[in-house]
């Protein structure tokens, strides 16, 4: 290669250049000596008529170079040089930018792995999620029941293709233990509709969405058939029994493969079918409702054109079947749709994390030009040598990208550092934590950065310098008194900005935290300490009829004669936790309504210790008993919400209430007799509302067949583990033990995302406060350096040093109230962005906008006086030498 | 940036010069800048110096090439050999600074109007 070569022979090459001009000099002497000229009066006549012989020989030298590049390579060592001989402003510099370079390098690794990268099929941008809109109660969003999901999928004319799918937790027990492991059911057109397909065998063909012969087909994730399987090679065709059914291996997803596309692994696929077995499948009832719906859609049609599409469709369903609750239909993209609500609250932290660089960009371009007015003999000379502006300019950039450059890789040490404690942070559900890491994109994007935060704090600061008048910069020391008028109003720019800024973050920040701290002291209804829950799965082939209830009483009873419990007992729908609640329309007795027009309630089974388990209170009449359990008489007991919902001020006890789900062999619901009524308890969330529920008693496992089974220990939960883990192993080896966690966890889980918002703004914050206290330290410790000769004047003039010093202080508080006062006015409107992220308090709770200018304006009076008393301490003898 | 040194000149004159020069025998550098000085009468004001970037030039654009040898006064000098694609741009440039030239001068020459 050329340049290659060039680039190697280039010493040779200017050797030669340098021997040849020398030569070509002496000739010249020679000659003139020859014609008798004086030897040294001939050389300096060589010289004159052959030029700058520098310059010559420079841009001979020139020709050969990859210009730009050199220039910038010999910039930077020249800027390296003057880093590393002024330490305290390099390390300052280099801290500050990679605080906030670090800071937005970590958050982006949030983001891109959450929102920003595509998901991981064909043509993404083309799936949407399609939800059913209940019309009267957005409590009943979302799933579809599979007769109403063929209507859409047979009228509509939007999608290439949509397929329903639900998760759900299956028992494998031909294992050499019994696993319990997420399912999913699907369309079989579900995988060719995400444009992938098995590693190994074939994907679901369209008649396998109904029942053929006695075995179901299932794919196998990767992991699940490396890890249950060794990868064996045979796995096509072996049939595997999962709950009670028997399934027949098809293919096995390529490794990483994950659908949906959450928080919670999922092992295996099998296709709607499963759900149609039995005389009362769920997809064969139009009234169940619990299928997600996923389509393509079909090129070049927008996602409102395909809502109204099946909005339409809708509309005329909800004529045609008068007995369902009347819907309408949403659609969002998939993207969106996993992000969820996560995503406003992600948006809104890069934001601030942004702007915590800004932060940082001003603090070190106000130190550049503090640094610039030192230097100002430096570029005179340098300019006086023939260093044109924009030579001197791009000396200056090329140290602020250095700087950049160097705070940009400290800054990826950082979030290295900060990205594991971000996951460690991260929200429950958030879908593909697991992704988050400093990956290339990461690498690229900080790179990009830190390039765009060096330009930003160095451009102004360098035109600055260059603009600097010659003959001024030579003859002035470099302390002069009146030149640095324009750069002091710029670096007061800075600080009022800065101070603007960091009083908005403050006040989100404050917000966040008063609210976080709102929800922990909710009151969630029950006790949650010293409390261990676990899930156990009772499968009714192990335990058939009346045993199983027999068998879940006897493991409640050996756990209660463990050492170190208090009691035990179990329920069907714990709150907080991860199974799905159970939600059914109720009527009271007297009061027949529509079906569609009944209120929802939440349904909850529980073994007869269940209150005192928990520490709920009962509020009227009674809790329930062991009788209970056992039939007779038809029992509910109510929370306070639905005794005030359906009884309004009337007393309950006694009245008869019907919710419509029943157990066993009965296909009616019973009327049940209300017995008790207990406080109320957040079930769902500790932000959301109580809904009314109703409590049932009854062996939880009746229901599904399985049941959380909750351990109140004298010490700590989790020391109980192990024995109760072993009890029932011992008891049946094949049903395994789930969600093994205490009520602590549910609880500090339910508040997990308010807590990673909080924390991440509050982090922010306090970043952004701390350098902008630096930020406004600085400019005014430098305006008291700078103007040391006139204080010693004044002193001198006989003027009291505490009125310097309450002058330098005055200046300070003038910067704050102008920055807080700016502040104040975009902070009213910052605090519609974080509305919706607040719990128990408005957006202008009055005590976070009292403490935050206070809190600054405090900080402003301490950053300002440290600098004034030095400013009193000015020896005016030693100011006024100077002059 | 770089100082304007040939003011006299267009860019590319001097190129162009040398590569005339060249063609009639090769030459060193400061042959070469005696040479050019003689013929132009002294009525070019060209520093010897420039001659060395312009050389520079036309080495790496493989105009003309160099070798070291000795000369006539028994230096160890560079001695320039115009090669023959130099022989082929000499030809170009002549001929376009002739038509810029004749251009020119029509512009200059007193009008009939």
């Amino acid at each position: 290669m050329n340049w290659m070569r060039r680039l190697l022979s280039r010493r040779k090459i200017y050797g030669e250049l340098s021997e040849e001009i020398r030569g070509h000099l002496e000739e010249k002497t020679a000659e003139l000596v020859a014609g008798g000229m004086p030897r040294e009066e001939a050389e300096v006549a060589a010289r004159r008529v052959f030029g700058n012989v520098t310059l010559a020989e420079e841009d001979g030298r020139d020709v050969w170079k990859w210009l730009s590049i050199e220039k910038f390579f010999m910039d930077a060592r020249y800027s390296l040089r003057m880093l590393r001989k002024n330490p305290g402003f390099t390390v300052a510099a280099v801290l500050t930018l990679a605080l906030g370079i670090g800071a937005n390098a970590a958050l982006f690794s949030v983001i891109d792995a959450v929102l920003l990268r595509p998901l991981p099929f064909r043509d993404p941008e083309r799936l949407v999620a399609v939800h059913a809109v209940d019309i009267k109660d957005a409590a009943y969003n979302g799933e579809i029941s599979y007769p109403a999901f063929l209507d859409w999928r047979s009228r509509s004319h939007s999608f290439e293709a949509m397929s329903v799918w639900w998760t759900t937790s299956v028992t494998y027990t031909g294992g050499t233990q019994a696993v319990s492991v997420r399912g999913v059911v699907v369309s079989a057109n579900l995988l060719s509709l995400l444009g992938v397909s098995p590693a190994l065998g074939r994907s679901f063909v369209e008649e396998e969405d109904q029942p053929r012969g006695e075995q179901l087909p299932v794919i196998l994730s990767y992991e699940f058939w490396q890890g249950q399987f060794g990868g064996d090679a045979n796995i096509l065709g072996r049939s595997l029994t999962l709950d009670d059914q028997k399934y027949v291996v098809v293919g096995v997803m390529p490794a990483r493969f994950q659908f949906p596309v959450q928080a919670n692994r999922v092992e295996l696929w099998t296709t709607i079918a499963r759900d149609m077995l039995g005389k009362s499948g769920m997809a064969t009832q139009r009234g169940v409702s619990y299928l997600q719906v996923i389509a393509r859609l079909k090129p070049g049609v927008s996602i409102p054109q395909a809502q109204s599409d099946v909005a339409l469709i809708q509309e005329q369903m909800n004529r045609q079947y008068p007995e369902d609750r009347p819907r309408s239909a949403a659609i969002n993209t998939e993207s969106e749709q996993i992000s969820g609500s996560m995503r406003p609250a992600l948006m809104i932290l890069l934001g601030a994390v942004g702007f915590v660089l800004l932060i940082a960009c001003a603090n070190v371009a106000s130190l550049l030009l503090a640094r610039a007015a030192g230097r100002q003999k430096e570029f005179a000379i340098r300019s006086a040598l023939g260093a044109s502006r924009g030579t001197i300019v791009r000396q200056l950039l090329t140290e602020s990208l250095l700087l950049a450059m160097i705070g940009g890789v400290l800054g990826l040490l950082l979030a290295h550092w900060a990205t594991s404690a971000l996951i460690a942070l991260a929200p429950e559900g958030l879908a593909r934590t697991s992704d988050i890491a400093l990956d290339l994109r990461v690498l690229g994007f900080t790179f990009l950065v830190a390039l765009v935060t060096g330009v930003l704090f160095g451009l102004v600061p360098a035109v600055q310098a260059s603009r600097c008048d010659l003959n001024r910069g030579l003859e002035d020391s470099g302390r002069g008194s009146s030149s640095g008028a324009g750069r002091s109003r710029l670096r007061n720019t800075l600080v009022v900005s800065q101070l603007a800024i960091a009083f908005v973050l403050l006040i989100g920040a404050g917000l966040l935290l008063r609210s976080f701290n709102r929800l922990q002291h909710v009151d969630p209804g029950f006790r949650a300490d010293h409390v261990l829950t676990f899930l156990l799965e009772v499968p009714s082939q192990h335990h058939p009829g009346a045993q199983r209830p027999a068998f879940v009483r006897e493991i409640l009873q050996t756990t209660r004669a463990l050492p170190g419990v208090k009691s035990a007992t179990a329920v069907f729908g714990l709150p907080l936790s991860e199974q799905q609640d159970v939600y059914t329309a109720a009527e009271a007795e007297g009061h027949p309504l529509p079906r569609s027009q009944r209120p929802r309630v939440g349904f909850r089974i529980i073994e007869s210790q269940y209150f005192s388990t928990m520490g709920i209170r009962v509020v009227e009449g009674r809790a329930f008993t062991p009788q209970d359990e056992l039939g007779g008489r038809s029992l509910a007991i109510v929370n306070e919400t639905l005794a005030r919902l359906m009884f309004k001020g009337e007393d309950p006890i006694g009245r008869r209430i019907k919710p419509s789900i029943s157990f066993g062999e009965s296909d009616d619901a019973p009327m049940r007799e209300i017995v008790g009524v207990v406080a109320d308890v957040k079930s769902g969330s500790i932000a959301g509302k109580t809904a009314p529920e109703i409590y049932v008693p009854q062996t939880p496992v009746d229901f599904i067949g399985e049941m959380t089974v909750v351990v109140r220990a004298m010490n700590d939960p989790n020391s109980l583990v192990p024995a109760v883990r072993s009890l029932v192993n011992s008891m049946d080896k094949d049903i395994p033990m789930r969600q093994v966690k205490t009520l602590d966890q549910y609880v500090s889980g339910s508040i997990s995302a308010p807590r990673f918002e909080a924390v991440l703004l509050g982090t922010f914050a306090g970043l952004a406060f701390v350098l902008t206290a630096v930020g406004l330290y600085g400019v005014i410790s430098y305006s008291v350096a700078q103007r040391t000769r006139e204080m010693g004047i004044r002193i001198a003039l006989g003027a009291p040093r505490g009125s310097i010093s309450r002058m330098v202080v005055r200046q300070g508080a003038l910067l704050a109230l102008v920055g807080g006062g700016v502040g104040l006015i975009a902070s009213v409107f910052a605090v519609q962005l974080i509305r919706g992220l607040l719990f128990g308090i408005g957006s202008t709770d009055p005590a976070t906008f009292i403490a935050v200018p206070l809190l600054l304006l405090m900080v402003a009076l301490l950053a300002s006086y440290v600098p004034a008393r030095r400013a009193t301490k000015v020896d005016p003898i030693v100011a006024l030498r100077y002059e | 940036m770089r100082k304007e040194t040939q003011r006299d000149l267009f860019p590319g004159a001097l190129e162009m010069m040398i590569l005339r020069t060249l063609k009639r025998q090769p030459l060193h550098g400061y042959a070469l800048a005696q040479h050019i000085k003689r013929m132009s009468d002294d009525l070019l004001q060209i520093e010897e110096g420039s001659l060395y970037p312009a050389l520079q030039r036309l080495l790496k654009d493989e105009l003309v090439k160099a070798e070291w040898g000795v000369s006539a006064t028994n230096r160890r000098v560079r001695i320039y050999k115009l090669t023959a694609a130099g022989a082929k741009r000499l030809e170009l440039e002549v001929s376009k600074f002739e038509r810029m030239l004749e251009g020119i001068t029509r512009v200059l020459a007193p009008g009939q109007s």
